[in-house]
């Protein structure tokens, strides 16, 4: 995976921006399950949304997984659908 | 036989031994219809993220299931008629988890994340390096 600099600085860009990889590929990727709340938190906004896949580089399998798995989680109360 | 993950919650003003007993209950209506309980976790009292029937707190439990689709059906269908039983969710799994789940670890892997050196592999670890000049 060639990741770092796709725009070098000798281009004229001025900002480069390292593109980011899905967190759920790879050999040592967490495992999506709706139990692990502490995982799920970090893919919901303040307000308790599911961040975008844009926003946090989840893969579009792996986000349909991880916003199934959250749906999940707030069905049983271990998230919220709303934080007010 | 088929695979399920079954979690059910109950009303926060029941015992943990009521509990223990609803889960024995309910495994055995699963074993007479033919199949068996592989795991059973007790999560213990938690609050809810929002209330549910006016409980702000429920006991957690998880029950790894190996059984028939019809004992499952009589297995839900008693956790309804019951009103100590607040929600329940069960989802079929392709294989089940040995050992102790996600929310039993928790304080485990709090320890081990600490230890990990410059936090979040994707976030903290990376030196993005001086700022270029601004355009603006």
């Amino acid at each position: 995976m060639a990741i770092k600099d796709l725009t070098t600085s000798t281009s004229r860009r001025p900002f480069q921006r390292r593109r980011k990889t899905c967190p759920f590929t790879g050999p040592n990727a967490p495992k999506i399950d709706y139990k692990d709340v502490r995982l799920l938190q970090r893919y919901v906004s303040e307000r308790g949304k599911i961040v975008p896949s844009r926003i946090s580089a989840v893969s579009a399998l792996k986000q349909r997984v991880l916003a199934q798995a959250i749906k999940r989680a707030r069905f049983i109360g271990l998230m919220p659908y709303a934080v007010s | 036989m088929p695979l399920y993950e079954h979690i059910y919650l109950a009303r926060q003003d029941v015992s943990p031994q009521q509990v223990e007993e609803m889960t024995n209950a309910m495994t055995e209506t699963l074993t007479q219809g033919g199949g068996k309980v592989t795991k059973n976790e007790y999560w213990g009292l938690k609050s809810l993220s929002f209330r549910i029937k006016k409980n702000r707190k429920a006991h957690y439990s998880l029950l790894n299931i190996d059984a028939p689709a019809p004992a499952v059906a009589e297995m839900e269908r008693q956790m309804r008629i019951n009103e100590d039983i607040l929600r329940f969710m069960t989802v079929r799994v392709d294989e089940l988890e040995e050992g102790p789940s996600a929310m039993m670890q928790k304080r485990d892997r709090d320890d081990e994340r600490s230890d990990r050196p410059g936090g979040r592999p994707d976030r903290g670890g990376f030196d993005r390096g001086p700022r270029p000049p601004r355009r603006f």
